[in-house]
């Protein structure tokens, strides 16, 4: 071999060597890695892929159904129909967007809503158009079908509130989540549906825990682009619960359009067991405007309305409960024995406390007059000197026995308080003792003394029927046993009696509207309650007529009612803001609320004896 | 030996029959090579979910076909192929100019010369035309030639020169390639070290230059490369996915036909550039370390048939092709695992495509030809008797 070609080969077969060498080390380079990746780092890795192709889908569970004391349906779950746009479906998406809102045009924000979804959802995924779509645009839709390529539409549920606006207060509505309710709450994953509504008011929102269920998920397997490839594993949604309310829909339709020109409240409550048979505050309103989300428009309607259509009179209204108290103290008086059924107060028309008059509204006095003529009369005298021998503190106590100064606690959130004063209260508040004036005051229900249109029907249902009787709206709330009422049973009898006499006996302030139905009497107790103060010098120049004065200043109405008077079943209160005078306003209207009760059981006893033969 | 007197003797068998070529025939080394080609096709079976189509079945039939023509390369004289390397080597660089004038474009790159049945891509045909070119310029040099500075400008010339169009197609990964192989035959000649540490260092120095040289897309794949994560739904995304589909098969992998990334698509170009991911999540580690052998194999039979040949030219060849072999199976590996920037070079054997298959296959024919022939003497400058 020649030299050349001996050195070559040398050289060569060194440098392959060397070649080999490097190889090797990349070889180990990737064998390496590999081991970093899929070893070391492998359950990491796994759990991204795993990551990426699941994903988990909450599915909407149907709420539960809210019914009435019959079983009507309050609030129920429709099936609608919306209109969506699937992107990919659209030969132009844009164009036969233009094509729908030709046919059904929509707000100026819904149409940008849209627009923003159709941009960056996903060409697959429906963007929601229109909800609960009528009949006449579902077949504008179907005529035009061949315009508007990708429009598809799908059943969905959708929240229905059909028994009538009377229902809306106690029932409430439900809408759509805002960034409130979500933030901070994030253990409930319900929030995280698309579509999902709350409980706003109403059982609606006191008994959202029952009525919204539980969701279910569907874990499913999703390529990269986000589409659904197979469904791995599916747990159905558990449906909410139904709630069954004590309130009759007929009862509250009817009183509710009774009172559509006031600003009123009223309540039925059975006295034997608590049921609230109606609960109603006017003007009402559709809660089917929330469930689709409510217009600017309306919204800002509801709002400024001058009567309030929005708040719960019944429960959230404070007002000075103002003679209707005097049933308290009568009750206190005889409690504590200052007031015996015989004993007797002249009314001069005052009484002169210091150098200070407190007035009789009768002017010239009703001369002397026992407990049951006073109630009947409602004469101011009578209770201002009674009170003064009572004292404040055993008129607290019975009136708290009765259930002022607290929430009565009948189902539903916005429940106020009210306020019944007492001597340490008012140290706190106005760093000042209590005064013999305001046990005056308190005598008449006036003063600092303020309450709930429904914490005066629980006190009226409790004096009615010798129980102690929690008012409720709920059915698994109902008192059968309650225990008596701790009170003299001929006591309340006397109270009673007194109620009965202001309805049922010539000159009583409420006769006018005494009724009688097969037999079934009714008796209550008017007031009238001042929304400003009189001064001496118009009492002088003559109290001027509620007619005269602009309507804000006009006394509050309120009458108090139970029947029948054998037996008392219901009591009743019916509150008029501004309605001038009780037994002018209130009273009336009382009238025609406790007749249709009792025809109504009349009519539904008769039913049930004809379903029974 | 002198039993040659014909000093034209290129087209002369020495004294091999075509008997003696067929038994001469390595099969051991083939037998390896089709055991990847099997696994490819395996795994282009699972990324098409459990189907022979549109992979799977057409990879097969290629394979049919480059097997034969890599017996017919197998089976040529050799010296044919030292006669002709020049004329081949110009031949793929006009087809490279040709391409870069009337390419097709295809992928934002121009790759094809679209020859109506068959796409050509000509940067394929130079990876074995340059090997070729340089086997046969080398194969008479002596080592003080190799070392002068003046013998070592032609094969430089050589190299730069395809190097440039298939950059401007642009195809950074066949380019680095050439390049790589060109200075691996350099390196075996016996060129000195520090020539090759001189040339890091300017093509380090003038590196800034080269970027701006650099296509928008490519500079954008070497800034993801750096930081995968500053764009993970962009460029960054495969890398990261590609990862991800790598780690999640573990030592066990998911098992064949269970590969969730390949199956749901969030593996980009997995029957081609990323089909080692494939084949990493569906058989974990194990099926890894059983490829790396396989290729290590592979490799390393090209090194020993380079070894025991007895003429010069068939040992560059040899080497030249199997260092090709090794740097496509090192690129791929390392882009894939998030070492390299994603530069478009294919797994060899395993990946999808024609072209890529063929030009392996001739390149593994010309190998076995050299095993074949490996007694073969030829002359310094080609005869057999200018020693």
């Amino acid at each position: 071999m020649s030299v050349w070609k001996y050195e070559k080969t040398r050289v060569m077969t060194r440098r392959m060597i060397g070649l080999a060498v490097l190889f090797i080390l990349m070889g180990f380079v990737i064998i390496g890695r590999l081991f970093y990746l899929q070893v070391l780092q492998g359950e990491k890795y796994l759990l991204l892929a795993e990551k990426n192709r699941i994903s988990v889908r909450l599915t909407m569970p149907s709420r539960g159904t809210i019914y009435d004391r019959n079983g009507v349906k309050l609030a129920e779950n429709a099936k609608t129909f919306q209109a969506v746009l699937i992107k990919e479906e659209a030969k132009n998406y844009q164009k036969t967007l233009d094509n729908f809102l030709k046919l059904i045009p929509l707000e100026e924000d819904e149409v940008e809503r849209i627009k923003k979804e159709l941009r960056w959802k996903r060409a697959f995924m429906p963007v929601r158009i229109k909800d609960s779509l009528s009949f006449d645009e579902m077949s504008l839709l179907q005529l035009n079908a061949p315009d508007l390529s990708g429009i598809q539409i799908e059943e969905g549920m959708m929240r229905f509130y059909p028994a009538g606006t009377g229902n809306t207060h106690v029932v409430g509505y439900v809408s759509l989540l805002t960034e409130k309710d979500v933030e901070g709450n994030t253990s409930d994953p319900l929030l995280d549906l698309p579509g999902y509504r709350i409980g706003r008011t109403g059982i609606e929102s006191s008994m959202e825990s029952v009525l919204k269920g539980t969701p279910g998920m569907r874990k499913s397997e999703i390529n990269a682009m986000g589409r659904t490839v197979r469904i791995l594993e599916e747990t159905p949604p558990i449906s909410g619960g139904d709630v069954f309310l004590t309130i009759d829909s007929r009862l509250q339709n009817y009183a509710t359009r009774l009172m559509s020109q006031y600003a009123a409240s009223a309540v039925v409550i059975n006295v034997q067991t608590g049921e609230i048979l109606a609960l109603v505050s006017t003007p009402s309103f559709d809660a089917n405007l929330f469930t689709v989300p409510i217009s600017v428009k309306n919204w800002n309607k509801l709002l400024h309305h001058k009567y309030r259509p929005l708040q719960n009179k019944v429960l959230s209204g404070v007002y000075s409960p103002g003679s209707i108290f005097k049933l308290v103290v009568g009750l206190a008086g005889l409690e504590s024995g200052v007031i015996t059924a015989s004993s007797t107060v002249d009314c001069k028309g005052k009484t002169k406390l210091g150098n200070h008059l407190f007035h009789c509204w009768k002017k010239n006095g009703h001369g002397p007059l026992t407990l049951e003529e006073a109630l009947m009369h409602s004469c101011d005298v009578y209770f201002y000197e009674m009170a003064q021998k009572i004292g404040a503190e055993k008129i607290i106590e019975t009136a708290r026995k009765l259930g002022f100064g607290e929430v009565v606690g009948v189902g539903l959130n916005s429940e106020s308080s009210g306020l019944l004063p007492t001597e340490e209260w008012k140290l706190r508040r106005f760093n000042d003792a209590w005064r013999m004036g305001d046990t005056l005051n308190l005598s008449i229900g006036q003063g600092f003394l303020n309450a709930t249109p429904l914490q005066i029907a629980t006190a009226v249902a409790r004096i009615a029927g010798g129980k102690n009787i929690h008012p409720t709206l709920l059915k698994e709330n109902i008192q059968n046993n309650s225990e008596p009422l701790d009170f003299k049973p001929y006591y309340l009898r006397l109270i009673r009696s007194g109620m009965y006499d202001v309805v049922n006996k010539r000159g009583g302030t409420a006769y006018a509207v005494r009724i009688n139905v097969d037999g079934q009497k009714m008796a209550g107790k008017t007031a009238t309650t001042q929304v400003r103060r009189i001064s001496m010098k118009e009492r002088e120049e003559g109290v001027k007529s509620q007619d005269d004065l602009p309507e804000k200043y006009r006394d509050h109405a309120i009458f108090a009612a139970f029947a029948p008077t054998n037996k008392p079943k219901y009591a009743a209160v019916v509150l008029v803001e501004h309605g001038g005078g009780g037994s002018r306003t209130a009273a009336p209207l009382m009238k025609q609320l406790m007749e249709y009760v009792l025809e109504l059981e009349k009519s539904d006893e008769k039913e049930l004896k004809n379903e029974l033969f | 030996m002198s039993f040659f007197k014909d000093r034209n003797c290129y087209l002369k068998d020495y004294n091999l029959s075509l008997m003696d070529k067929i038994v001469g025939f390595n099969y051991l080394y083939l037998l390896f090579i089709c055991l990847v080609v099997m696994m490819g096709i395996g795994i282009l079976y699972s990324v098409a979910g459990g189907h022979f189509n549109p992979w799977a079945s057409k990879q097969l039939f290629r394979f049919v076909i480059s097997l034969g023509v890599l017996y017919v390369v197998a089976l040529s004289n050799l010296r044919l192929w030292m006669k002709y390397a020049y004329v081949i080597y110009a031949a793929g660089l006009v087809l490279l100019v040709a391409v870069s004038v009337v390419g097709h474009v295809g992928m934002g790159a121009q790759r094809w010369l679209n020859l109506g049945f068959f796409n050509l891509q000509p940067s394929e045909i130079m990876k074995i035309a340059l090997v070729l070119a340089l086997a046969r310029y080398f194969h008479g040099a002596g080592l003080d030639e190799v070392r002068s500075f003046k013998f070592m400008i032609p094969p430089v010339l050589m190299t730069i020169v395809p190097v440039a169009f298939i950059l401007e197609q642009p195809d950074l990964g066949t380019a680095l390639m050439l390049v790589f192989a060109a200075g691996g035959i350099f390196y075996l000649m016996g060129v000195q070290i520090w020539k090759f540490m001189a040339l890091i260092s300017l093509v380090a120095l003038s590196a800034p230059l080269i970027w701006s040289f650099l296509h928008e897309y490519q500079k954008k794949r070497v800034l993801t490369f750096l930081d995968p994560e500053s764009d993970p739904l962009g460029s960054g995304y495969h890398i990261a996915q590609s990862k991800i589909t790598l780690g999640s098969g573990g030592v066990f992998g998911k098992g064949f036909l269970q590969g969730t990334q390949s199956r749901l698509n969030f593996i980009p170009e997995k029957q081609t550039d990323f089909i080692l991911t494939v084949l990493s999540e569906e058989f974990g580690l194990i099926g890894a370390l059983v490829l790396c052998l396989l290729y290590t194999i592979i490799i390393a039979y090209g090194f020993i048939i380079a070894h025991r040949c007895n003429n010069f030219f068939g040992k560059i060849l040899a080497m030249g092709l199997t260092i090709n072999f090794a740097l496509y199976v090192f690129i791929n590996m390392s882009m894939v695992m998030g070492l390299m920037p994603v530069v478009g070079v294919p797994l060899p054997l395993m990946s999808y495509g024609g072209t890529a298959m063929l030009t392996l296959f001739i390149s593994f024919g010309l190998i076995e030809c050299v095993s074949i022939n490996r007694e073969m003497v030829i002359g310094r400058r080609g005869s057999i008797d200018d020693e």
